[in-house]
């Protein structure tokens, strides 16, 4: 029976953020928590697997201490249990400290047979900690997966690419990345929320994870981050000769910049 | 009284939300159009729990709490306001039969309502006297095999789909409604009949019908409550209705907020959008202020409800806020819409007339301001 670990990111909803019209800046003051979603189909197909199965499946998160709150969130989606790793310094991570982290944890923790996570996170979308993860663990993985089957010591999964779908098999353990169109999430009923409290969490110190002090230091620092609006410039060309409206039309778009 | 909701109460919010975009978005203006009972939804709903969502554990309930079923009341509501209601009269049901029955009653009942085997309603009102003034119509005679009923309660929420039935029935139809006593009727009792659907202005998909009683005999074990208590039980019920019913009010006037808003960003006239414009964002403003002021003050009536303390003076001026402001976070967000928002292929329509019902349908016995009145001046 398969031991499987999901690994997410606990972002916040972007819903939530307003963007400031006079600077573009980005306000998240009043912005809620949520599980990353593509994460998400992560948590939801380890949790297809082992009812179907048998088997565990374990949780574990690194982000500031903020991601404590997501502890009922993903504990009434299935998993067994959920490990956290809570800790200022996931608040200018990149993928590369996120790895690491992750990595140390899950050499803390023991072996697995699976490590799912989303394809990308919900803020950043940058697909690389599932790769870096897996590189660290020296295991294989298996990206852009829709579709997929543990069947002893195997995984069996499809990959959907740009123009084409493969199928693939890895030998377990291995890292896999799900991509949303895997599964629909279920809602969470009730008995499930109010059940998460009685599930087992535990708190892992960066400290014990065996890393050394560079390990958390980002090799890509964000500058800045601005919202994008999309604004219309309502302009209606009245010219009587339609020809003239179509130049005025190409002379402004040059002018924008569109080449 | 608290304002702060508690992880699992954020959670149930969430995922309510979730349930009603994903499930009641879909269907909701189908459902206002068509008045079909939505069997399939109910079956949803099971399986989230919502059925017994606050109701004991040994009855197979979820033990969410008063305020959770109040967040899941507005967070569908917003959606659909009719599949709120038929939770809604369902819920209030069970409450009754949890708060006022005997353990038999409750085993009997309650495991059935929470799995979906059977739904609730309550059948108080009758064509033409008021509660708690009579003359009653539909009396309840001794006999020795126990009750027997006869007579017509009208204006049934989940009339025909429920499996049980919470009635009042006088047992002295002389004593201007102070005989009162309540009754579970199952929905199978022979002679009782069940009349042809009413088709109502808003919550257009919960059905609504009169209940004919023709010698319709229950046992003494049927009677729910003390006998002639059916006024301090249905008093008792209705305060507790009302605070679903404000749940729905609320969640509709959000719905509608949100909706204009979002509206008046892409509705443009002349020549910027019309959330440029200080009268539009003056009706954005009060309508949210209205909305918000009266989710305080409802969830400050649920919380006191669920510890258990005197609740009845905060859900009556929780009801008199929003006779007063509910319909008005319509007819507001209507004017912002203009000529589109009145059509029925939008959302307001459905939502104005939803609202209505809420804020206009049911009372409790005594009118919510001599309610306020009568605690104040104690």
């Amino acid at each position: 029976m398969p031991n499987l670990l999901v690994c997410y990111k606990w972002t916040l909803d972007e819903r939530d953020i307003k963007i400031n019209p006079n600077d573009l800046s980005l306000d998240s003051s009043r912005a809620k928590g949520k599980i990353s979603d593509f994460d998400r189909m992560a948590i939801e197909e380890a949790t297809q697997i082992v009812e179907k199965q048998g088997g565990a499946v374990d949780a574990l998160s690194y982000g500031t201490p903020t991601v404590k709150q997501s502890l009922k969130d993903v504990l009434s989606r299935g998993p067994n249990k959920a490990y956290y790793i809570g800790d200022a310094s996931a608040e200018h991570a990149d993928a590369n400290v996120i790895a690491k982290v992750l990595a140390g944890a899950v050499r803390k923790l023991g072996k697995y047979d699976v490590i799912l996570l989303g394809e990308g996170s919900s803020d950043s979308f940058n697909q690389q900690t599932g790769a870096r993860l897996a590189a660290l663990l020296d295991l294989p993985v298996v990206t852009f997966v829709q579709e997929m089957t543990i069947e002893g010591d195997t995984v069996k999964a499809t990959r959907k690419l740009a123009d084409c779908t493969e199928a693939v098999t890895v030998k377990t353990p291995a890292v896999v990345q799900v991509l949303s169109t895997i599964n629909k999430p279920r809602i969470p009923s009730m008995k499930q929320v109010l059940g998460a409290s009685k599930k087992p969490n535990q708190e892992l110190k960066i400290a014990d994870l065996g890393l050394k002090a560079e390990d958390l230091v980002p090799k890509s620092t964000r500058k800045s981050v601005k919202g994008f609006v999309m604004s219309r410039k309502n302009v209606i060309y009245k010219e009587s000769n339609a020809a003239d409206n179509v130049a005025k039309l190409v002379a402004s778009l040059a002018k924008e910049g569109l080449r | 009284m608290s304002y702060a909701f508690t992880e699992e109460q954020l959670l149930i919010k969430q995922n309510a939300l979730e349930f009603a975009k994903e499930y009641l978005d879909p269907i909701a203006m189908e459902l206002d159009h068509s008045a079909k009972f939505p069997a399939e939804i109910v079956k949803k709903m099971v399986a989230q729990d919502l059925l017994g969502l606050f109701l004991p554990g040994e009855y197979g309930g979820a033990e969410a709490g008063f305020v959770a079923f109040i967040e899941v009341i507005e967070a569908l509501s917003g959606s659909s306001a009719s599949v709120a209601a038929i939770l809604l009269n369902h819920a209030i049901a069970a409450y009754a039969i949890e708060h006022w029955g005997t353990k038999e009653q409750k085993d009997n009942y309650l495991p059935a309502l929470v799995k979906g085997e059977k739904l609730g309603a309550l059948a108080i009102y009758e064509n033409g006297p008021m509660l708690g003034v009579g003359p009653d119509t539909l009396v309840a005679e001794k006999k020795p095999e126990g009750y027997v009923l006869n007579g017509v309660k009208a204006f049934v929420r989940n009339a025909g789909v429920a499996g049980v039935y919470v009635v009042l029935a006088t047992t002295d139809p002389t004593s201007n409604g102070k005989t009162l006593t309540a009754f579970l009727v199952d929905a199978k009792a022979s002679g009782l009949k069940v009349g042809a659907a009413k088709e109502s202005m808003g919550l257009r998909g919960c059905p609504m019908a009169d209940l004919t009683f023709e010698n319709v005999i229950v046992p003494e074990s049927a009677v729910l409550g003390a006998v002639d208590g059916g006024l301090a039980l249905a008093t008792d019920t209705l305060a507790v209705f009302s605070l679903g019913e404000a749940a729905e009010t609320v969640g509709i006037g959000q719905a509608a907020v949100e909706h204009a808003a979002a509206y008046s960003k892409t509705r443009v006239q002349f020549g910027k959008p019309i959330s440029t414009l200080q009268a539009i964002q003056t009706l954005l403003a009060e309508v949210a202020t209205d909305a918000h002021v009266a989710r305080l003050a409802l969830y400050d009536a649920a919380g006191l409800f669920e510890e258990g303390k005197p609740f009845q003076t905060e859900a009556a001026m929780v009801k008199a806020f929003l006779a007063r402001f509910g319909s008005k976070m319509l007819l507001d967000t209507v004017q912002i819409e203009g000529g589109f928002g009145y059509s029925e292929f939008m959302p307001l329509p459905r939502l104005f007339r939803d609202i209505a019902g809420t804020t206009l349908l049911e009372a409790p016995a005594e009118y919510p301001d001599k309610t306020i009145a009568a605690a104040l001046l104690a």
